[in-house]
């Protein structure tokens, strides 16, 4: 819903993410959270390079695209990063500035806000209002909550969206592309004292269920651990991480760092299924921040489908095989 | 491997009302008597003072006043007089309100408190008379030099399932003390093994209830504060003892609970679902509708009186508190006697550690201070009652009335007893005719989880927690018991006296069997299956310290 | 070395918690508390580094009288002395206030290390420790899982998304905040206990001043927006129809 103060509406700057000029999708999820505003857009991007990133973000509905083309930007640091967008919000003076809420996000922009002094509501889940203020709805307590939390003070404020909450697709696109501009900065030497090595990858020594985006999750209607199989296949074929409820970690069947609810992990990934899994509350507390679950059980009375989006009554053994099938048709 | 061990002067194992009234008592001697420093330390297995405090409660202020009379500037958390006493005998649908409160029952001065505040603000009073507490450490073993006792070994903390040492391994320590007080609560561990090694057995053994007990919140005006009822009857039939209690908090919060007797004989009857039903009442729905379930948990209680208290000293040592029975089970009260006999402990382990003689010669000052006391004059009259209770409401009744009209003269002996888990009849004896499931609790209601709760939702809401990595911490001796003999004689009884879901029989994945599953980190350490165990070969041991429940407002 | 660990004080993560009455915070009066889990862990890494290099630990916590518990915790566990910074105002409140009035309590300490938890099991903001940086002038980094220090210098492995990471260094004084499971948590031992009674703690007042600079206006448990989609038939039916509603509907999969 737009809304705005007075007259006009609010004017959304969007900081977008990109690594080697490759964007990062989420900072698309970004720009939808601002388009729904309903008032103008604006995106800027750090880096250096940026001829291509830039011509890619304005295909969006934008009014237009700042690249903050530095060589001291090639590589992301928090102290260049805070140099260099503190520099284009004052210029550019924002109501708003909107970022997905990335693991570089979550390292710079409260940096960023507390030297303009101004609010940064993080890793929020909606855009909404209240008594004709805008307020921004966000989990607290691990998700045992969410709140609306309004922004204090003078523009701009700073507000981040966690990935997922809205969708890339949603993207409105510009008749034309809209004009790119490049936004000169310049960071005095000693401004960057962080100093990066290259990105490597590491295999986990444990599973992070957080970071998963699908979760396929199995309780004791498994009955044993020789048809863990079944329920293996299940997750290869949806790309998703085996998980369990306590029972199923009790018995040893899965290790422990697989067990989801309060004596385990907490999870909201894209897709939960719960495979068997009646749905005691020890178990809902950890998984129902999830955007889609589903419920698999015999039992039609089980709490598991209170939580869910969609529900099967049945066997797990009878319905899992037909699911592993139709995803193959 | 490095052990910790830490001297002190007196050792107090379980910072309850007893222990740390000790320990209190002890630390405000040595400031009025002057002479050496009085190294004090409680030990206590929770993870903060009071978490694992769980009871009715309506405190007696006696054992306070004794304590530290000056508890109200001290800002003590009893703040709500017993306004309302009533009680009321019921039946399915109706109830019948007693013509006068018995004086037993009668709560004119008493207070209606949360157990676990009280006790948080006794450890801090602890704490401020310069008595080491110590929280997150369980007393696991009892140290010796030759028949006395010389301290305690707390419990290995970080193993594995397997009991295997985790990166963070930290082996218990012995503490090592002049005179040890054991507090360790009722069918305390520590306290167990003294009785089997010493042969410090009662004239009678002990008998136990177990209390099971929600916090509600309903809209304040529905209820004055110090509101207190108790009620007999429904759920429960004649062959159960007890009773279900309400009482009211400021705010609109409520305590409900049922107390049933660990001697019921109906191996099918589940104290959980008794407790369903007895919200399902109309006395109690009408009062918790609309209103929120906040607060769960459970725990035994000794009722086996006067007879079945254990000798209480011996060299080196004294047992105070629940853990040696010092519970009125007429009156339902035990914190005030609790605290009274913490008082006389710390009187007697002063005397012995100033005397420089810890025998139990010396100690036996605190049977002295016990029987020339309050204790003995509140427990000897109602000494049959509970006995009495085994046979029956109505006769229970009736012993218990003329136990009150005489003064206790009559009887005059005690009555034959019997550890309550013998009377527990198999299925066969209970249901000659066999029963229609065994598996299903004789008195099952089906759980709405608005009103009645499964017992896997009731523990989420006591708050309970342990690291999950660790070993078992209740030990069954012979697992095989429990798919043959139990399976067939009992019908699997643990898994319905147990209140937290600790114990299930799961299929065994053969397709005919069925094995014993135990959610140890469900447990909630009330000690009813140790307790009620029909093969008694079920041992409640400590989990790592500061794992279990936590009470707030309990 | 001298370190500085901020902690927070939290409910319990088991506690069921309740909305308060004016739906703007939670019922904490009857809550149980403790040391926010990835605090626990920057106190532990705090502690191994100050075996490994010398020096000094101090725990500095932001809240009201009850946060006493966890600073006495901390002392419990080794640190070496404690300033607790008093404030009912500081219960509930956001990561810039918080921040100011750590930054108020510590400037003057002139630390070598700063080190905060990640973010808080309450609010969640992730961001107190990267404030307090900017307001004490020190380079910061976030999410890290090690820790190496040389000659005045640090290099730390940060982690990003999707099982990569990053070593990162720069010059001390520097913020870093840590993640959950860097390193294996210490009992604290009865020594240990023993000890922290005698620890310093200075107690300081909040300051009057600290404004917030965002305001929650309601907190509620979160509503299920969708009805329940029982999906009927077959099995091969049932499993088609979901699949169909996860690739088109929830776009899913």
């Amino acid at each position: 819903m737009p809304f705005g103060r007075g007259e006009r509406t609010d004017m959304v700057l969007v900081i977008a993410e990109q690594r080697d000029g490759v964007l990062n999708n989420a900072s698309w999820e970004a720009l939808v959270a601002a388009q729904q505003m309903g008032g103008p857009v604006r995106v800027a991007v750090a880096g250096a390079d940026l001829g291509a990133v830039g011509t890619e973000l304005a295909a969006a509905d934008v009014e237009s695209v700042l690249t903050v083309d530095h060589p001291d930007l090639a590589a992301y640091t928090p102290d260049g990063f805070v140099a260099a967008f503190a520099a284009v919000v004052a210029d550019a003076a924002p109501d708003l500035v909107f970022l997905a809420h990335t693991y570089q996000t979550r390292e710079f922009a409260p940096r960023l806000a507390a030297r303009l002094g101004r609010p940064f509501i993080a890793d929020c889940v909606g855009v909404g209002s209240r008594n004709d203020r805008p307020a921004f709805v966000r989990p607290m307590f691990q998700g045992k909550f969410v709140a609306d939390v309004a922004p204090t003070g003078p523009a701009p404020h700073f507000v981040s969206f966690q990935i997922g909450a809205f969708r890339p697709d949603a993207l409105k696109r510009g008749a034309a592309p809209a004009p790119v501009a490049a936004f000169p900065v310049t960071i005095e030497p000693g401004t960057i004292r962080q100093e990066v090595e290259a990105p490597f990858q590491e295999a986990k020594q444990a599973v992070d269920l957080t970071q998963a985006e699908r979760i396929v999750a199995v309780g004791r209607g498994i009955k044993g651990q020789e048809h863990l199989k079944i329920v293996e296949s299940l997750a290869a074929a949806l790309g998703a991480e085996v998980a369990a409820s306590r029972p199923i970690c009790d018995s040893g069947w899965l290790p422990m760092d697989r067990q989801i609810g309060s004596s385990g992990q907490t999870v909201a990934p894209k897709l939960y299924l719960a495979l068997g899994i009646s749905g005691a509350i020890q178990h809902l507390v950890g998984m129902k921040g999830s955007r889609t679950i589903v419920a698999v059980n015999k039992d039609a009375e089980a709490p598991i489908f209170e939580v869910a989006d969609y529900g099967i009554v049945g066997d797990l053994f009878d319905v899992v095989p037909a699911i592993i099938a139709a995803l193959d048709a | 491997m490095e052990r910790e061990t830490l001297e002190v002067d007196v050792l107090v194992v379980g910072g309850g009302p007893a222990g740390l009234s000790a320990a209190i008592r002890l630390a405000r001697l040595q400031q009025q008597e002057g002479g050496d420093p009085l190294a004090v330390a409680v030990l206590e297995k929770s993870r903060q003072s009071g978490s694992h405090m769980l009871s009715g409660a309506v405190l007696d202020p006696s054992g306070l006043d004794a304590l530290l009379p000056d508890w109200k500037e001290r800002g003590a958390p009893v703040e709500t007089p017993v306004r309302d006493d009533r009680i009321y005998y019921l039946t399915a649908k109706s109830r019948f309100r007693a013509p006068i409160t018995p004086p037993p029952l009668r709560n004119h001065g008493n207070y209606v408190i949360s157990l676990n505040r009280f006790v948080r603000w006794l450890a801090e009073q602890a704490e401020a008379e310069g008595v080491d507490v110590f929280t997150g450490f369980a007393g696991t073993e009892v140290l010796y030099e030759g028949d006395r006792v010389v301290g305690v070994r707390t419990g290995d903390r970080g193993l594995d399932k397997e009991g295997r040492p985790k990166g963070a391994f930290e082996p218990g320590v012995d503490i090592r003390a002049a005179v040890t007080i054991f507090a360790d609560g009722v069918r305390g561990n520590l306290t167990k093994s003294l009785v089997r090694r010493h042969g410090l057995d009662a004239a009678a053994p002990q008998t136990y209830a177990i209390g099971i007990k929600e916090l509600w919140q309903i809209p304040p005006e529905r209820e004055a504060p110090g509101t207190v009822v108790h009620t007999l009857g429904y759920p429960l039939r004649h062959e159960e003892f007890g009773g279900g209690f309400i009482y009211v908090l400021p705010e609109g919060r409520v305590a409900i609970g049922l107390v049933v007797g660990l001697d019921y004989r109906d191996p099918r009857f589940d104290p959980h679902m008794a407790f369903q039903r007895f919200k399902q009442h109309p006395l109690v729905a009408g009062l918790l509708a609309g209103g929120e379930m906040t607060r769960y948990g459970a725990k035994a209680l000794p009722e086996g009186g006067w007879y079945a208290i254990p000798r209480c000293h011996l060299d080196g040592a004294l047992i105070v508190g629940d853990a040696a029975g010092f519970l009125n089970s007429m009156r339902l009260k035990g914190i005030h006697l609790a605290m009274h006999s913490g008082i006389h402990a710390a009187d007697a382990a002063f005397a012995a550690v100033r005397a420089g003689d810890v025998s139990a010669a010396q100690l036996v000052r605190y049977r002295e201070l016990i029987n020339h006391g309050g204790i003995r004059r509140e427990l000897y009259p109602v000494r049959n009652v509970h006995q009495a209770f085994g046979a029956g409401l109505a006769a229970g009744t009736a012993v218990a009335g003329l136990a009150w009209l005489t003064n206790g003269r009559w009887p005059a002996r005690p009555l034959s007893s019997e550890p309550g888990h013998e009377r527990l009849a198999s299925l066969a004896g209970y249901y000659p005719g066999g029963p229609a499931d065994p598996d299903t609790p004789s008195n099952a209601v089906k759980v709405d989880r608005a009103l009645t709760f499964d017992k896997l939702t009731n523990v989420h809401y006591s708050g309970t927690r342990h690291d999950e990595d660790q070993p078992v911490h209740l030990l069954v001796r012979d697992t095989d018991i429990c798919r043959t003999r139990c399976r067939e004689e009992y019908g699997n009884p643990c898994v319905r006296f147990c209140p937290a879901n600790v114990y299930e029989m799961v299929d065994d994945g053969t397709g005919n069997g069925r094995r014993l599953q135990i959610n140890a980190s469900n447990c909630v350490h009330c000690k009813t299956c140790d307790i009620m165990d029909p093969y008694q070969i079920i041992d409640w041991v400590p989990p790592e310290g500061g794992g279990g429940p936590e009470y707030e407002g309990m | 070395m001298k370190i500085a660990v901020c902690v927070k004080q939290v409910v319990t993560r088991e506690w069921p918690l309740r909305v308060d009455e004016a739906r703007t915070w939670v019922q904490d009066r009857d809550a149980s508390f403790e040391m926010n889990e990835p605090d626990a862990y920057a106190l532990e890494e705090a502690l191994r580094l100050k075996e490994q290099h010398g020096g000094e630990v101090v725990v500095c916590s932001a809240g009201p009288a009850r946060a006493a518990q966890v600073v006495r915790e901390a002392l419990a566990r080794g640190a070496d002395r404690a300033i607790r910074v008093e404030g009912d105002g500081l219960a509930a409140a956001d990561a810039s206030m918080v921040a100011e009035a750590l930054a108020g309590a510590v400037r003057d300490e002139r630390f070598d290390l700063v080190l905060t938890g990640l973010q808080s099991d309450d609010q969640g903001f992730a961001q107190t420790g990267v404030v307090l940086a900017e307001l004490l002038g020190i380079p910061h980094a976030t999410i890290i899982m090690e820790v190496q220090v040389a000659e005045g210098r640090l290099r730390v492995k940060r982690e990003l998304e999707g099982g990569w990471f990053q070593w990162v260094s720069m010059p001390t004084p520097a913020l870093l905040t840590i993640q959950s499971g860097i390193n294996q948590l210490r009992y604290a031992t009865l020594k240990g206990i023993m000890a922290a009674k005698r620890k310093e703690v200075r107690v300081v007042e909040a300051a009057a001043d600290l404004a917030p600079r965002q305001e929650i206006l309601e907190i509620r448990v979160p509503e299920k927006t969708k009805q329940t989609r029982m999906i009927d038939g077959s099995p091969a039916d049932a499993a088609a129809e979901l699949v169909k509603a996860l690739r088109e509907e929830a776009r899913v999969i």
